[in-house]
C-alpha cells in the first residue's frame, strides 16, 4: 500500500477515537516518569478533558454523511455517533467517579487505572463504529481485557482478585462462543464484511446452510449476552460488580453494556434481517428468532428482579438490578418494532443518568463505611438533604416512576412491545409485573435514607468530582424525564 | 491433503470445542479451565482457516482473523494468568470452590 492510498482515507472521521488514545498514551507515559511518590490524581483531570474533547469532536462530526474507511473496516452512520455519544458521556462520567475513588487501603496503580479505564472506552468505541467482524471483535477484546485489570486493580484485596478471576473466566467462555458463531457466519459467506456478509446470507436458500447459520445466529447471541449481562451470561455479574473498585463496576454497568447492545444491534440487524428463514414465511431468520430473544428477556427480567429483593449489599443489588435492566432493553429488540433503535437508545441514555448518579452517592457511602451494606444508607436525610434527594431521583428512575427519564425509557419500550403486529402482549404484562417487583427493594433504600435514624450524625460532604457527576446526573434524569422530546430530535 | 474434505476439519474443530466447553465448566483446577477456554478458542482458529482454504468461497480473510484471534487469545491467557497469580498470593490456592467469599 503506498502512502498516497494511506492519506486519501479520511481520517478526520476517527478524531474522537484518535483523541482518546492520544490521552491514554500521554497518560501512560506520564504515570512512567512521574516521580513514585506523586499524587496520580490529577491524571483523572487529564483523562477527563481529554473524553470531553472527543466528545465535542464526536458532536462535530454529526453533520458528517455516513462513511466507511479503511477498505470498509471503520463505519462512521448516524448509528455509531449516537451510541459513540452515550460512551463517551458515560466514560467521563466513570473517570469523575475514579478521581474520588479513596478507598480505605489506598489504590497503588492509580495511573494505571486512568489509562486502562480509556483504554476500555476506545475499545467500545471502536466496537460501535465497526464494519467488519474483525475490528468488531478486537474492539470487543480492548473492552474485556482492559476490563477484567480493572476489576482486579486492587491487587491486595481478596474480594477484587476473585472478581476478577471470575470475571476472566466467563469472559473468555463468552468469547469463545461467539467467536465459534462468526467462524461459521465467515465459513457460509466467505468474507468478514459486516454489509458483504449480508449480501452474502440472501444466496443461503438451501436449509442445511440455514440450519448452520440460525446456530450460528444462537451462539452469538449467547455469547453476547456476557456484554450486556442478560441470560444465559449473567451469573458473573453480581461477584463482579461487588469485588471490583465502584467506578469500575460504574463503568461496566453503563459503558460496557450499551457497547454490547452496540454490537447485538449492529450485527443481528444487519446481517440476520437479511437472511432467509426456514420454512412457512418469507421473513427473515431474525424474525423466525423471535421467541429465543423474547423469552431470554423474559427470563432476564424476572432473575433480576426476584433475586435482587433478598441483597444487603448495595452493589449486589445494583447488579440485580442491572440485569433487569438488560431485560428491559432486550425487549425492545425482542419486539422488533420501527421505534427499535431509538427506545433502545433513549433508556440506555435514561440509565446512564441515572445509575452513574446512584453509583456516585453509593461510592461516597461505601467508601466512608469500608463496606457496601444497605444499612449505611440509614439517615442519608439527616446527614445531607441535598443528597438525599438527589438519590430519590435516581431511586424513582430507575423503578420507572412518571417524571423522570426511566420511565420515558420504560414507556417507549412497552409501547413498542405493542405496536408490533402481533403484539407482545405476554412480555409486556411480564416487564408490567417484574418493575411493580423493583418497587419493593428500590423503595426499600428509600426508607432506609428517609425514614431511618442515622448511625452517625456528623454531615456528610461530596468532594467536587462526585458533587459533579450527581448534579449532571440529577439534571439529565429530569430534564429528559421531563422533555424528552429533547433527546429524541436530537437523535434525529 | 486436499482430500481430507471439509467437514472433517469441521468436526474436528466442533469436538475440541465442545472438550473445552466441557473442561471449562467442571473443572476445579484454575489453570485447567484457563487451558480448556485456549482449546475453545482454538477450536475456531480450525474452523477459520480450514473455511478458508476449502471452505465455499475461499479467502484469505479467515487466514487473518485466525491469526488475530491467536494474538488476543494470548493477551487475554496472560491477563488470566495475572490474575490468578495475584489471587494465589492472597489466597494460597487455584481451586475454583474454594474461591467463593462472595455469596448471595
Amino acid at each position: 500500500m503506498s502512502m498516497h492510498t494511506l492519506l486519501q482515507y479520511k481520517w478526520e472521521m476517527m478524531t474522537p477515537e484518535f483523541i482518546v488514545l492520544g490521552t491514554a498514551l500521554i497518560l501512560s507515559l506520564m504515570d512512567l516518569f512521574m516521580p513514585d511518590d506523586k499524587d496520580r490524581r490529577p491524571l483523572a483531570w487529564i483523562a477527563f478533558v481529554g473524553v470531553a474533547i472527543a466528545l465535542i469532536a464526536t458532536i462535530g462530526l454529526i453533520p458528517a454523511k455516513a462513511v466507511s474507511i479503511l477498505n470498509d473496516t471503520f463505519r462512521l452512520d448516524a448509528f455509531g455517533k449516537a451510541f459513540k455519544l452515550l460512551l463517551l458521556a458515560g466514560g467521563a462520567l466513570s473517570l469523575l467517579l475514579a478521581f474520588d475513588y479513596r478507598p480505605k487501603e489506598g489504590l497503588k496503580d492509580r495511573g494505571e487505572f486512568y489509562y486502562l479505564l480509556l483504554c476500555a472506552l476506545l475499545g467500545a468505541m471502536i466496537m460501535a463504529s465497526s464494519g467488519d467482524l474483525i475490528t468488531l471483535f478486537v474492539g470487543l477484546e480492548l473492552l474485556s481485557i482492559s476490563s477484567y485489570i480493572l476489576a482486579g486493580i486492587r491487587k491486595t484485596s481478596m474480594q477484587a482478585n476473585e472478581s476478577a478471576m471470575k470475571y476472566v473466566i466467563n469472559g473468555g467462555i463468552s468469547t469463545a462462543i461467539t467467536l465459534f458463531g462468526m467462524s461459521y457466519i465467515f465459513g457460509l459467506t466467505g468474507t468478514t464484511n459486516i454489509k458483504e456478509i449480508a449480501l452474502e446470507v440472501q444466496k443461503l436458500t438451501d436449509s442445511g446452510y440455514q440450519y448452520i447459520l440460525a446456530i450460528a445466529f444462537l451462539m452469538m447471541l449467547v455469547g453476547l449476552s456476557f456484554k450486556i449481562s442478560s441470560v444465559p451470561f449473567h451469573m458473573w455479574t453480581p461477584d463482579v460488580y461487588q469485588g471490583a473498585p465502584t467506578p469500575v463496576t460504574a463503568f461496566l454497568s453503563v459503558v460496557s453494556k450499551t457497547a454490547g447492545f452496540v454490537i447485538v444491534l449492529r450485527l443481528f440487524i444487519t446481517i440476520f434481517t437479511q437472511a432467509p428463514a426456514q420454512g412457512k414465511d418469507p421473513s427473515s431468520l431474525l424474525f423466525s428468532m423471535q421467541d429465543y430473544i423474547a423469552f431470554l428477556a423474559g427470563a432476564t427480567m424476572i432473575i433480576g428482579n426476584t433475586i435482587a429483593l433478598k441483597q444487603r449489599s448495595m452493589k449486589r443489588l445494583f447488579a440485580y438490578s442491572s440485569i433487569a435492566h438488560a431485560g428491559y432493553i432486550l425487549v425492545g429488540f425482542a419486539a422488533m418494532s420501527w421505534v427499535m433503535i431509538d427506545s433502545i437508545w433513549f433508556y440506555l441514555l435514561a440509565y446512564l443518568f441515572m445509575n452513574l448518579g446512584a453509583f456516585a452517592i453509593l461510592q461516597r457511602i461505601s467508601d466512608e463505611a469500608d463496606s457496601d451494606d444497605l444499612s449505611h444508607f440509614a439517615g442519608l436525610y439527616q446527614r445531607n438533604p441535598l443528597l438525599a434527594v438527589a438519590m430519590g431521583i435516581f431511586l424513582l428512575s430507575l423503578a420507572g416512576i412518571p417524571g423522570t427519564a426511566g420511565f420515558i425509557g420504560k414507556l417507549n419500550i412497552f409501547l413498542g412491545a405493542l405496536m408490533t403486529e402481533p403484539g407482545h402482549y405476554v412480555l409486556a404484562a411480564v416487564m408490567i409485573a417484574t418493575t411493580v417487583v423493583s418497587y419493593v427493594y428500590y423503595f426499600g433504600i428509600f426508607v432506609q435514607i428517609f425514614f431511618r435514624p442515622a448511625d452517625e450524625t456528623t454531615s456528610l460532604r461530596m468532594p467536587i468530582g462526585l458533587a459533579m457527576v450527581v448534579v449532571l446526573c440529577a439534571l439529565g434524569t429530569l430534564l429528559f424525564g421531563v422533555v424528552p422530546g429533547l433527546a429524541y430530535h436530537f437523535l434525529e | 491433503m486436499s482430500s481430507v474434505p471439509l467437514s472433517v476439519y469441521l468436526v474436528l474443530a466442533l469436538i475440541l470445542f465442545c472438550i473445552g466447553l466441557y473442561g471449562a465448566l467442571t473443572k476445579r483446577n484454575t489453570v485447567i479451565v484457563l487451558i480448556c477456554i485456549e482449546l475453545m478458542l482454538n477450536a475456531v482458529n480450525i474452523n477459520l482457516v480450514a473455511f478458508a482454504k476449502y471452505g465455499a468461497h475461499p479467502g484469505i480473510a479467515g487466514q487473518i482473523f485466525a491469526l488475530f484471534t491467536i494474538t488476543v487469545a494470548a493477551a487475554e491467557a496472560a491477563v488470566g494468568l495475572a490474575i490468578l497469580m495475584a489471587l494465589y498470593r492472597n489466597r494460597k490456592t487455584v481451586h475454583i470452590d474454594e474461591i467463593d467469599s462472595m455469596k448471595h
